[in-house]
């Protein structure tokens, strides 16, 4: 392994590692404060996040259900940055892609496994369609991407909150939803106890297929090349505009997908409070796992587990707030941001490493 | 001897990178002396200033000014200890007259309000007592780069400057322009001030200089009189081999019309055409040289004619193909390669692998690609050939670039754009800091493809660069070609007065 590569992948481990640690640090000051032994309480909080005590009733299996929409908005926050634009539609998407699941789920009527495919389709269009849009704004109008993929999700949020009050409101329950999709739509969980399913294969797949299209195909290249470098992408002839669009409808696509798994899998319609902020959860837990999907994966599976800890630890077992867990993964991404803190630790690691592999180190130099 | 300036064993490491910047350099300017530093780009010269300025802090070493040991840990101190940089990339404000940039921070005021009748008195007797004429009131942004330069240079004497350290000075400037600030160099050394000259053109270190010290990955390599020195001796010392200087091209014999510019419209930022009315022919197996200062036109020109920038009226012509309107990579197939004047934002990505940066070009073709998939094992090959074939050392096929050194870059580029077989180069400034072995390499590249019979249009403000290469040579002035002319009829000054917008 060549010096570069090696510096190359202990920066990208080391990074979110220290993140997590001085996150969990900083939290614990949080949880003595509330007058709880925080080894305890992490204890605690691991336990419920990633423990599995019987098939009938794993913590594992909830973790990875809680996981499986922030990886795919995750991997969809991942193709959008590294075509160089910051999108954050990954809510809106999310919002219509589960929309338009739900409704094809109990609107039409189809024999099983065709019915969820032609749904899923559907819905990855419609979030495609939805982050094309601000995609054309940008390269034809110069519009921030950042800017109008907030306000689309907004514009999103309210049209589908006026459908399922108004035109598609199932019944006169306090809380609006839509009707339940058919039988025949759902998608099948791995285990009782949990909504684990399908959704999650699915989501790793995509995994597998961003990383493939992103590093390994000739559109993905000139993506990748013109996030990184737009100049150089233009000198070389890479059709850099058609690469922002087509990055921006398969990011839209993805976060899409995350809406069709939560709409056939989890909720089975569509209801006020259906994301709640899956979206952006996505973006943090692609920007912990250094925008690559492997990291992805692992950053949201991570999240899901904090989360459910905190619930199911923390705020059952130590009436703290369950809020904490968004809480400590705040800090982490607050600690990511701030790599630069880690940058000359890791320089020194680097440094460390080559001394003990007897290679050229600085007094040697001397 | 009267030392202004010692650096005793200067030592410093970057461990982001990697480099030993400067490895136990001893350097002792006498004082009034122009001391010339050289060295190719990585030499270490601008870190072991950057250390003298306090703008770096070194592992090891002492500095002594005049013969006290001193401790720069911030430019501030450095001024305080009569210390004046002027950095290649003048730090003036361009909405500023010429004595508020001068003045800045040093304002006369009473109570807090300005003098300004103080303020442009103060200059005008500065520039008197060192014999730099400027209008005071001049707004910065309107002054040509040669009176900028002397503004900079100003500001540093006003803060009592003793020690002037100036960073490739004359790399934006026309050989008027040089001559200039020769003389002025030379005054101030005449009248006791020490110069400390970066450079790496050596003609220039002969002309001003009085003694030359050399760099080399890091390390001082020897100091000489210029007296006792030659250019070939110094290239020797900053390369560690011989140089040739004249390449001698063969006689041209060039072929039908490659490249047809006609009446060629551009415009430049604001609307104002930059490029106005241009018209040039290259022929197969000929270098078309284009001369000029910096700014009048060259980039418009070149990105008119590779597809970077809309064209506003006129005709490209490649090979009886009209390619006015088409797109960068129809321009590449089309047989054009593009040697950019920025290496390091537009020619390469040094975010990716030296694989990454060789692809740009060509990764459509299906040698290189397959139903959308890139061929790893392909791309490998081509990047260990071109490594091979252009002799670029400590670059690594699947590693990153970002660590090469300029010359190494550029051997990057044209190794791109010469394994394609193109039939016409645009090679933009192609040495623009580079040290003298590498410019070697890339005039003999650009030379052996012009007697395949590729046509080359090379644009470069080295006049040098242009008598040596070109077997033809136009001059660009104000987004205009002024004149053409075989190259045995280009003399210096004849071109040098045409750069500057007189008529013959």
């Amino acid at each position: 392994m060549t010096a570069e590569t090696r510096k190359k992948i202990l920066n990208s481990l080391l990074t979110p590692i220290l993140a997590v640690i001085c996150g969990l640090a900083v939290a614990a000051v949080l949880i003595l404060i509330t007058g709880v032994n925080p080894l305890a309480a992490y204890a605690q909080l691991f336990k419920a996040g990633f423990s599995c005590a019987e098939f009938k009733r794993c913590n594992l299996f909830t973790t990875f259900q809680l996981a499986t929409p922030l990886m795919l908005t995750g991997l969809s926050a991942v193709v959008a940055f590294r075509s160089g634009l910051f999108s954050l539609g990954q809510e809106g998407q999310l919002i219509l892609g589960g929309m338009t699941a739900a409704w094809l789920g109990y609107a039409i009527h189809l024999p099983p496994v065709i019915h969820p495919v032609v749904a899923i389709v559907a819905a990855m269009l419609v979030g495609g369609i939805y982050g094309w849009f601000p995609g054309m704004l940008k390269v034809r109008l110069g519009v921030n991407e950042i800017i109008s993929t907030i306000v689309l999700n907004s514009i999103a949020n309210l049209f589908v909150l006026y459908l399922i009050n108004f035109p598609l409101r199932a019944d006169r329950s306090t809380t609006a939803h839509s009707l339940p999709i058919d039988e025949t739509a759902r998608l099948v969980a791995f285990a009782s106890g949990s909504k684990w399913g399908i959704g999650f294969i699915l989501a790793l797949l995509a995994a597998v297929l961003v990383y493939l299209y992103l590093w390994r195909s000739s559109p993905g290249y000139e993506q990748r090349m013109a996030g990184q470098a737009p100049f150089f992408a233009r000198f070389g002839g890479i059709p850099s505009e058609q690469a922002a669009i087509r990055g921006m409808f398969i990011s839209g696509m993805l976060a899409g997908l995350a809406g069709a798994i939560q709409a056939l899998g989890v909720h089975y319609r569509m209801l006020d409070g259906f994301s709640g902020g899956l979206g952006f959860d996505g973006v943090t837990a692609a920007i912990l796992g250094q925008v690559h999907p492997l990291g992805t994966v692992i950053a949201a599976t991570f999240f899901a587990g904090l989360r459910q800890g905190a619930q199911v630890g923390l705020q059952f077992s130590f009436k703290i707030p369950r809020e904490l867990g968004g809480g400590i993964i705040a800090l982490m991404i607050l600690f990511v941001a701030a790599d630069q803190l880690f940058r000359h630790h890791i320089d020194r690691v680097d440094a460390l490493w080559q001394r003990l592999r007897g290679k050229t180190s600085m007094k040697e130099l001397s | 001897m009267d030392l202004a300036l010692e650096m005793r064993s200067i030592y410093k490491y970057f461990p982001s990178t990697q480099v030993v910047a400067n490895r136990r350099v001893d350097l002792a300017v006498k004082r009034g002396e122009v001391h010339a530093l050289v060295g190719e780009n990585g030499a270490g010269k601008t870190t072991l200033m950057n250390i003298l300025y306090g703008l770096v802090k070194p592992d090891e070493g002492t500095i002594y000014v005049n013969g006290q040991e001193v401790q720069i840990t911030h430019p501030d101190e450095a001024i305080r200890l009569g210390i004046g940089m002027v950095h290649q990339h003048f730090k003036l404000v361009p909405s500023f007259t010429v004595a508020e940039n001068v003045m800045l921070g040093l304002e006369p005021n009473s109570l807090g309000v300005l003098r300004k009748m103080e303020e442009i008195e103060g200059l005008r007797r500065l520039a008197a007592e060192f014999g730099l004429p400027v209008n005071p009131t001049a707004r910065l942004r309107d002054l040509p780069v040669g009176l900028q330069q002397r503004v900079e240079i100003l500001k540093a004497l006003q803060r009592q400057a003793q020690i002037l350290i100036l960073d490739e000075p004359t790399a934006v400037l026309t050989p008027q322009e040089a001559r200039d600030l020769f003389t002025v160099v030379r005054r101030l050394a005449a009248g006791g001030r020490t110069v400390i000259f970066i450079t790496h053109k050596l003609v220039e270190v002969m002309e001003v200089a009085d003694r030359v010290s050399v760099m080399r990955r890091g390390e001082l390599i020897g100091t000489k009189l210029i007296k006792e020195t030659s250019i070939r001796e110094m290239a020797r010392m900053m390369v560690g081999r011989e140089v040739l200087f004249r390449l001698d091209p063969k006689p041209a014999h060039p072929g039908q019309t490659v490249l047809d510019v006609k009446n060629l419209v551009v415009a430049g930022t604001g609307g104002i055409p930059a490029i106005l009315n241009v018209s040039l022919q290259v022929r197969e197996g000929e270098i078309l040289g284009i001369a000029g200062v910096n700014g009048n036109g060259q980039t418009e020109l070149v990105e008119a004619i590779t597809g970077m920038r809309p064209v506003e009226g006129g005709a490209v012509v490649l090979l009886g193909q009209d390619i006015t309107r088409l797109p960068v990579g129809a321009r590449r197939r089309a047989g054009m390669a593009h040697i950019p004047e920025d290496r390091m934002h537009i020619g390469l990505n040094l975010a990716t692998s030296l694989d990454e940066n060789l692809i740009v070009t060509r990764y459509k073709l299906p040698m290189f690609n397959r139903l959308g998939f890139l061929l790893k094992p392909a791309i490998r090959q081509l990047s260990a050939n071109v490594v091979e074939r252009f002799a670029i050392a400590a670059a690594r096929p699947g590693d990153g670039i970002a660590t090469l050194s300029g010359g190494n870059l550029q051997k990057v580029v044209l190794g791109r754009e010469l394994t394609g077989q193109p039939k016409f180069i645009v090679a933009n400034q192609p040495t623009r800091g580079l040290d003298v072995g590498s410019i070697e390499f890339v005039h003999r590249t650009l030379l052996e493809a012009r007697d395949r019979g590729v046509a080359i249009l090379l644009v470069s403000v080295e006049l040098d660069e242009i008598t040596s290469l070109s077997d033809r040579i136009t001059v660009l002035f104000r987004g205009q070609i002024v004149s053409e002319m075989n190259v045995a009829e280009a003399t210096e000054e004849k071109l040098g007065l045409l750069m500057a917008g007189s008529s013959l």
